[in-house]
Formats: C-alpha cells, structure tokens, sequence
C-alpha cells in the first residue's frame, strides 16, 4: 500500500479484521513512489512469493503485471450493479486482453487550476492560457506551473498538450507507434516555450508537490495538477480556497481537451494462498461506505460515479488511459528521457519525437 | 579504534596463517560451502542468464541465444550513454576523493595526539546510508527551498534560483560532490594507515643524507603507501564504477537521462521492464570493465614499482 499517512488504511483494515473474522489483513506500506512500489510487488512476484496477496494496483501496471501472469481473473467476481456504478473507462484501464484484474476504488485525472480572482474567464486553448499567464505574472508569480521533471508525472502532462494538439502515442492493440507527427513537434515546442516565459525554468525539476506549495502560495496563476489539490487547498480554507477555479486541460483550436487518467485499485496476486479472503476485503473496502472514508480524509475521488463531485465528472468522464502495454513502463521511460532533454535544451523537438518514435518502434516491434 | 601499533599485527596473521593444507581443507569447508552459496551460484547464475532470453516475452522461459544479450549491448545508445556518464563520475569523484584523501591523511599523520579524534570526526560521512545522504545533498541543492540557493541569492552572486538537479551538466556536478564527501573519509583512513606503517627511522635516514620533503615523500611514503592506494583504489572505482542508489535516489538518472549510471540502467532493465536476459548481460559487461580495469591498475601500480623498488 501507499504511506498511511492519515491512518484511514489502518482504520479500515481494522475495521474489516473485527467484522469480518477469519485470517486477519495485515496492512504493509510502501515508500511513496510509486513506481518504488510497483518495482517492490516486481520483486515478490519474481520469486513466486506470496508475500503480498492484495496489490494496490496504479492501472498502468496492468498490462506488465497480468502479461507476467501475476494477477488473478477478477472477471467473474465482479458484480453487475459495480460494473455500471464505476466510471467504464477505470474498468477498462483495469482489463488486459478482456479479462478485468483490478478492482476500480480511486480515480485521477489531470485539472487545470486557476485563480478567479486574477483570471475571469478559464482558458480553453494553448494560446489563451499563454496569453491570460502573461497578462497575470508579476515578479512574485509566475504563470503555469506543470511537473517538468523526469519522471511519470511529465508524461501525464505532455499527452494533455499532445492529445490537445490532436496527436497521439501508442495504440494499444495494434501496437503501433503514432508519435512522430506534426503534432508531437507541436506539443514539445508548446511545453518547452513555456519554460523561462509563463512557467519557471526550475518547472523541469517540479513533481506533483512542488508545484502545488508554488501554486498554494500564491506563486502562480495556473496550476496542472491532480483533482487532490483542490481538496488540500479547501481544507485549509482561507482566502486561497475562495479563489482557485477548476477547468480541463486546455488544447487546440478545433481540438478537444482530455485529460490523462489516473487512478488506483485493487488487484489479487495470483500466488494468493487465499484468494477468497483476498476479494472478501477487496469487496469491503471498495464499497461507497469505507471509499467515502477515504475520500474525506485524503481527498482523494472514488472511481463511482455516483460519489464523483459534480465539478471533476465531465473532466474525468472524458479523460483517457496511458497504452495498456505490457512494456508500458519501458516505453514511458524512453518518452521521459526525450522529453526531458527536449525540455531541457540538449535535443530539438524534431530530435526528440523523432528519437522517441525510432526507440519506442524498436522496442515494439517484436 | 585502531592505532598505529594495532596494523603490524596484519603482516604476522599473514604470515602464522601458512599451515599445512590438509588443515586448510578442514577448516576452509564451511567458509567455501558458504562462499559458493552467495557468492558463486549467484555469479553464475547471471552469467547464464546473460545468454539467454528470459523475460516479460517469454513468460519467464530461459532460452539459450548465445551473444545476442551482448551484441544488443552494443548498438545500445542507452547503455553508451550509461557507460560514459559512469566513466565520467567513477574518473572525476575517484580522483577527487584521493586528492583530498591523500592531502588530509598527510596533514593527519603530522599530529601525534588526537589522532583518533580526527579519524573519528572525518569518517562520520561514511557510516551514513547513501540513500539518507542522497536527500540530505538533494535539498541542500533544491532550487526553491535548498541552502545554497539561499546562500548564494543572500550573497547577490544568484538572481534566481538554479536547478541544480535540472540540468545535466550541475546534476552530474551535485552527485560527485555528494559521493566525495560520502567517501573521502574511506580513502583518508586507509592511507591514514599506511602513512602509519612508515617506519620513522627511514626518515631520519634521509634526513642525514640531507634529503627534504621531497625525496622523503618519494623514496619512502610513496613505496610504503602503495599497496594501501592500490587497495583503496580498487575499492572506490568498484564502488564509483557501479554506483546506484546515490544516483537512484537524487537524480533517476536525469535529465535526459544524462545521469542514468549502467547499474541503474541495469536495475530498470531487470526489475522494471523484466527483461531478466538482458539485464543480466549488462551487469556481466560491466564486472568484465571492472576486471580489466582493476587488472590494469594491479600491473601500473604494483607490478611496475615492485621492479622499481
């Protein structure tokens, strides 16, 4: 699991050993990275052990985990009132090859913030967003602030920008590289423009975190980030909860705006002695009444539609998963690495989308 | 703590250890059975896996493919580009750490009270965990919260903060700092010892032969120190040369990948993208560097000046 850092884990793990008897949960946490985690379940499974029974499961380690034959078929165990309760694109980022393996609870997807009380009107394009950042930084204030450093996060924020520019990356089930187009070269030169002009050039360094204390303290006037902040900043109150605005990511003239889709659930590892107890929790604690728990005291959105705040549904509903390729993570790593140097100035945008498709096609190939 | 009496005892052991080898037989089971279980199946183990495809693809199959690991290896611009940002931080860290290694130990050995003191003070940076000491350097270079932007914006010698982590060529800068301050100590006591294991006499020898710093340094120091440089040598650019959680932890390898050492690259090809075959044939290419390299250094360093001597 993730760090408990508020304690709701322990709680209902608890609350499920005492209401359910049987052989007890025991709740493990893991470091905060995430891919730290996925790399920490990676090694228990290789060894065939049954270490962890209950993955905690980000939906782009599906494909891996599943192709590996890690998971265990969650298909039949689904109940039909869940499956039209659950927003279908969360069920589908928890498929590979048509079987489900991971059960839906939270779900993620890129927002917009803004200040209302310097920007009237959310922006809906590149050019508005650029133009209104302007307009708006001081000295004190930057423009927009996105994650820029080499990691996940800046994936999930260039397929915003490329998705907006009406480009594409891998299609997942003919495997095909899409990237090396017009506009990929359209989406880094956005990206990297920002850089020095309405984003601080210390944004290539920024994950989730840094760029929400910017924002929060009043450093900036945009701020892409996860529907999480919008809880963090109301929870404090004060005057910045009073001025900050949710809107989708912006895109192109003629385009639409899609956001990347995050999200986490639970999975069942195959080497599970007991699989039924397995499902037994993961059936309690993906229920309205512990998901509600949850939410409130880590802010985060439950994957049902019927608990989605009505602000983040449209975005959400509309936003898109990464490939569901098992060599998701590689493929990811190549497009960090070249972005990363695109952003940074050691490669052109051509260089980098060209560089991108040539290793990403090579590793797909076979 | 160990002094200056405590390291001739090393040479005796050595030398009471010379028995009979029915004895050795008897006595190096246990120690062999255990080396050949942690040591020895693992090594080839890795081996075998190095010609072999095994991973993700395969469902876990081992299947024999010969050289095919190695020459992937070698039209692989990621592993290059590991290769060379290893070289460039095991050349420039190594040589930093036995530069000021060495000028501390000498200035050490001059104190005769204290000592211990000293060597106790220096060598706290190493018993540090690496990753603790990569996010402690990691912050003092953080761009909005970290010291040294502070310092230097205070000092009006910085505008705005730099992204020191940012940018490849300062990100390589902040992890050889960090790693010579980690491991500068280890070089430091290790030739703290052998300075110690200078017989004075031979210096007063030189003295009456009217010889200076110089010659003292270079006719007795040196010959003395060798084997403990040679020693520490090879224990650094082992070190250096497969450095990972320093770089794992501060950097991932960014930007760009600038930073991304063959350990790392390795881990990520094994554990991440389990590509197990190839993982391993990379690992196996870099202990076949370090052979030739540490072969290398053996016949430059002691060889030659065994003859010398």
């Amino acid at each position: 699991m993730e760090p408990d850092g508020t304690g709701v884990w322990r709680d209902l793990v608890a609350k499920f050993n005492s209401s359910h008897p049987g052989a007890p949960v025991r709740l493990i946490e893991g470091p905060t990275a995430t891919d730290t985690r996925e790399d920490m379940y990676s090694t228990a499974f290789l060894a065939r052990g049954s270490s962890y029974d209950i993955v905690y499961c980000d939906g782009i380690w599906i494909a891996k985990f599943a192709a590996a034959g890690w998971l265990a078929d969650l298909t039949a165990r689904l109940r039909e009132d869940d499956r039209r309760d659950i927003l279908p694109v969360e069920l589908q980022a928890g498929e590979y090859e048509g079987k489900l393996y991971r059960m839906p609870a939270f779900t993620d997807a890129g927002v917009l913030y803004y200040r209302t009380d310097l920007v009237k009107e959310p922006p809906e394009t590149f050019e508005e967003l650029t133009r209104i950042a302007r307009a708006s930084q001081t000295g004190e204030r930057w423009g927009y602030l996105w994650q820029g450093q080499q990691y996940e996060g800046l994936v999930t924020v260039f397929l915003e920008v490329l998705w907006g520019f009406g480009g594409d990356w891998i299609d997942s089930s003919s495997r095909k590289v899409l990237l090396d187009s017009r506009e990929a070269v359209e989406a880094v030169t956005w990206l990297k423009g920002t850089i020095g002009t309405i984003s601080p050039p210390a944004v290539t360094t920024y994950t989730e975190e840094a760029t929400r204390n910017n924002f929060q303290n009043g450093r900036a006037v945009f701020l892409r980030n996860w529907p999480y902040v919008w809880t963090l900043i109301n929870r404090r109150g004060g005057e910045m909860a009073a001025n900050i605005g949710v809107a989708p990511p912006v895109h192109a003239e003629g385009e639409w705006s899609t956001s990347t889709l995050g999200g986490w659930g639970f999975a069942i590892s195959r080497f599970s002695r007991d699989p039924d107890r397995a499902w037994q929790f993961v059936e309690f604690v993906t229920r309205p009444q512990q998901l509600r728990e949850v939410q409130q005291r880590q802010g985060r959105i439950p994957s049902r539609r019927s608990m989605i705040p009505g602000r983040f549904l449209p975005i959400l509903e509309s936003a898109r998963m990464r490939p569901a390729i098992p060599e998701y993570a590689q493929a990811s790593d190549i497009l960090q690495r070249w972005l990363s140097a695109a952003l940074t100035g050691r490669v052109t945008a051509e260089e980098a989308v060209k560089g991108a498709t040539r290793e990403t096609w090579q590793l797909l190939k076979t | 703590m160990a002094t200056a009496q405590d390291v001739k005892p090393v040479a005796q052991v050595r030398t009471s250890g010379e028995m009979g080898s029915h004895q050795w037989g008897l006595f190096g089971l246990p120690a062999a059975i255990l080396l050949l279980l942690v040591v020895a199946y693992p090594i080839v183990r890795t081996v075998a896996l190095s010609f072999s495809d095994m991973g993700l693809s395969n469902e876990f199959q081992m299947e024999w493919t010969g050289l095919g690991n190695f020459r992937r290896l070698f039209s692989d611009s990621r592993f290059a580009s590991g290769l060379k940002a290893t070289t460039v931080f095991t050349i420039t860290s190594v040589t930093l750490e036995f530069v000021i290694g060495l000028g501390l130990a000498l200035a050490a050995s001059e104190f005769v009270r204290g000592r211990g003191l000293i060597r106790s003070i220096f060598l706290a940076p190493w018993t540090l965990p690496t990753a603790i000491i990569a996010v402690l350097w990691s912050w003092i270079f953080n761009d909005q919260y970290g010291i040294v932007n502070g310092l230097l914006q205070k000092a009006h010698l910085l505008e705005s903060p730099i992204a020191w982590l940012g940018t490849p060529g300062t990100a390589m800068g902040v992890l050889v700092l960090a790693d010579v301050w980690k491991t500068t100590p280890f070089v430091f006591v290790v030739l703290l010892a052998g300075l110690q294991s200078v017989p004075q006499d031979l210096y007063e020898a030189i003295e009456m032969d009217g010889g200076g710093m110089w010659p003292k340094f270079r006719y007795v120091t040196l010959p003395f120190l060798l084997p403990f440089l040679f020693i520490a040598l090879i224990f650094r650019l082992i070190q250096a040369f497969a450095v990972f959680d320093l770089v794992y932890v501060m950097t991932g390898g960014g930007p760009g990948g600038a930073t991304e050492t063959v350990s790392v690259y390795s881990y990520r090809t094994y554990m991440r993208y389990l590509d197990i075959g190839y993982g391993s044939a990379q690992v196996v290419a870099m202990i076949l560097i370090l052979c030739i390299v540490a072969i290398a250094m053996y016949q430059l360093l002691v060889k030659r000046h065994e003859r010398t001597f």
